[in-house]
């Protein structure tokens, strides 16, 4: 598949914090790319330069074939972007939004009402596109900001935080709408956001913790990466039930956190029926598990945090 | 071409659509009509004859009507660049600014809202014109309205230029009136300027809505037929270097004005990472 983004050498320098330290990725065509770190890391700041927002010290973005410092229009012509926050005009119709978008982006005249039709029915919204923003509810609004971003038909979307501050039935919902767009218009997706089980859609995520990108794959390979299953177990008392499992169990990382033990394997099928018989201590709750993309997030930054203390 | 359509119709649609905004821009401006024209004509004519035999009848409120309109446009086009700090606060310019179209497009399509918006205003003013006993010839009327436009086009630029510095709305408010009285006081909208002190006649001649003022007043009022004393009174020989300037030269200087405006506004959109 062809990139239709790529990344060279991006560094930014803000008089003397360097924020993005030479980062280098590509994003395939038709693709969900993940992009995840924690507060601070240079995400918003990369994100910032790929969207022609910010101007990078050194390094080079090519989004669709432009150069992103030098061909300034033909890449916001070429990227939709859903940022963060609400950017509709609240006082305008749905419609009116959507018509003066067409405008900002010339799609030519005689299309305009088509894909204004067709976009609104992707996300469900043909219904209301003549009431007033302000009387949408906050997934309208985000569904509405999906669909503006889809009118010129852009050749990524960007979606910053897509589903912050929405309930978690609006979030599935909504989860619902951009996956339907992935599979119907193959549209390149660039993702960021703080909920790790929505990141998992992703077909591949980059993990980017102090300016610098430290991990780049599929969720899947992460996950198998970090290995093994975790399993959570609490018990009537759990240092005595550490003690034994230190004394008769081999093959397990233990570590405590609160009330809950938790034991990482290699491979819980073979381990776990041994393991039950071998304890005295009464179980009280057993959980087994596959690493998520969140043990994988703290695995990745908290390593990069320590080694960067020493 | 589109975008600035876009954002011209966008700012159109929004005033139109604000009821309370709609009401206070025309209360402002009769309020000062019927203060000036009603109230003060007395006093103000007596003020403004007392050391020259006029001889025949002058109308202060045929004087200040044109300057009232003036002030309108002014008031009006300064504070709809109060959109822009809106925009930025409540997201909508990263819209704007993350789309193809050019930032020039951007600074003239604000200017056109707001020109637009503005001329509406003047020009309802225009249906006061029986109710204070004026008389205007239809035809100069009709001419005034394009300058009327480009005046207030030239005059969103200033407040685009504040409201490209100045990121909260109260803020923008406050500077802004402290620049909008001085530059109505001192513009000969409400009362000749003539015979100020030196200091004072350079920011006479350097505020461009003194040129707009006497434009509006030449257009309106048919001079031609006034006495050289009722000019002198009227304050209608508006001099620079000594020269008398003409209706042409004052287009001129205010078209410049806008341009120079435009061009700034434009840099300053460029350099706007919202």
């Amino acid at each position: 598949m062809n990139s239709v983004i790529q990344v060279t050498d991006l560094v930014k320098t803000y008089k003397n914090v360097n924020a993005v330290k030479g980062i280098n990725f590509d994003v395939k065509e038709g693709e969900i790319f993940g992009f995840l770190g924690p507060n601070g890391a240079g995400k918003s700041t990369t994100i910032n330069m790929i969207c022609t927002m910010l101007p990078p010290t050194s390094g080079s973005v090519v989004i669709n074939g432009y150069d992103v410092h030098k061909q300034k229009d033909e890449v916001r012509g070429s990227i939709g972007i859903i940022f963060q926050e609400n950017t509709l005009d609240e006082k305008l119709t749905a419609n009116e939004n959507l018509r003066l978008h067409c405008r900002f982006y010339n799609v030519p005249k005689e299309k305009r009402h088509s894909r204004i039709q067709e976009v609104l029915q992707i996300v469900d919204l043909i219904d209301v596109q003549n009431k007033r923003v302000e009387e949408f509810s906050g997934g309208m609004k985000r569904r509405l900001e999906i669909a503006r971003g889809l009118l010129h038909y852009p050749k990524v979307l960007f979606l910053d935080e897509p589903t912050v501050g929405l309930d978690p039935n609006t979030r599935a919902h909504l989860w619902k709408y951009i996956l339907k767009l992935k599979e119907q218009e193959g549209i390149t997706m660039f993702l960021t956001t703080h909920y790790l089980d929505e990141a998992e859609v992703s077909d591949r995520i980059a993990i980017m913790d102090q300016g610098e990108i430290i991990a780049i794959d599929s969720p899947t390979v992460l996950k198998d990466e970090l290995g093994g299953d975790l399993i959570e177990l609490s018990t009537e008392d759990n240092d005595q039930a550490i003690e034994e499992i230190q004394e008769k169990v081999t093959g397990a990382d233990v570590t405590v956190s609160g009330d809950t033990i938790h034991l990482k394997v290699e491979s819980s099928d073979a381990f776990i029926s041994n393991f039950i018989k071998t304890l005295d201590i009464p179980i009280t709750k057993l959980n087994i598990r596959k690493p998520t993309l969140n043990d994988v997030f703290l695995a990745f930054t908290g390593r990069n945090i320590q080694t960067s203390e020493e | 071409m589109e975008g600035i359509i876009a954002i011209w119709q966008r700012d159109l649609i929004k005033f139109f659509r604000d009821r309370a905004r709609l009401f206070g821009s025309f209360t402002m401006p009769i309020l000062f009509l019927l203060i000036f024209g009603g109230g003060l004509s007395g006093t103000m004519e007596t003020m403004m004859t007392q050391n020259i035999d006029v001889g025949e009848d002058f109308n202060y409120v045929q004087f200040v009507f044109p300057g009232i309109v003036s002030m309108t446009l002014l008031m009006t086009s300064v504070f709809s660049a109060m959109s822009v700090i809106e925009d930025k606060d409540f997201g909508y310019m990263k819209e704007i600014l993350v789309s193809p179209i050019s930032r020039v497009s951007i600074a003239v399509g604000k200017m056109a809202g707001a020109a637009t918006v503005s001329t509406i205003q003047g020009i309802m003013l225009f249906a006061l014109i029986p109710l204070l006993g004026l008389s205007y010839d239809f035809m100069s009327l009709i001419q005034v309205i394009p300058f009327m436009f480009l005046l207030g086009a030239a005059l969103s630029g200033i407040g685009l230029l504040f409201a490209s510095v100045i990121n909260s709305t109260q803020g923008f408010q406050l500077i802004v009136n402290i620049i909008v009285l001085p530059m109505v006081f001192l513009s000969g909208a409400l009362f000749p300027i003539s015979g100020m002190p030196g200091w004072l006649d350079v920011v006479v001649k350097l505020n461009p809505v003194t040129y707009g003022v006497d434009v509006m007043k030449k257009i309106m009022i048919d001079i031609d037929q006034l006495s050289m004393t009722v000019r002198e009174t009227m304050g209608l020989n508006l001099t620079v270097f000594g020269r008398q300037v003409t209706v042409f030269e004052e287009i001129l200087f205010i078209l410049v004005f806008t341009v120079i405006v435009v061009a700034i506004a434009t840099f300053s959109f460029k350099r706007a990472n919202a």
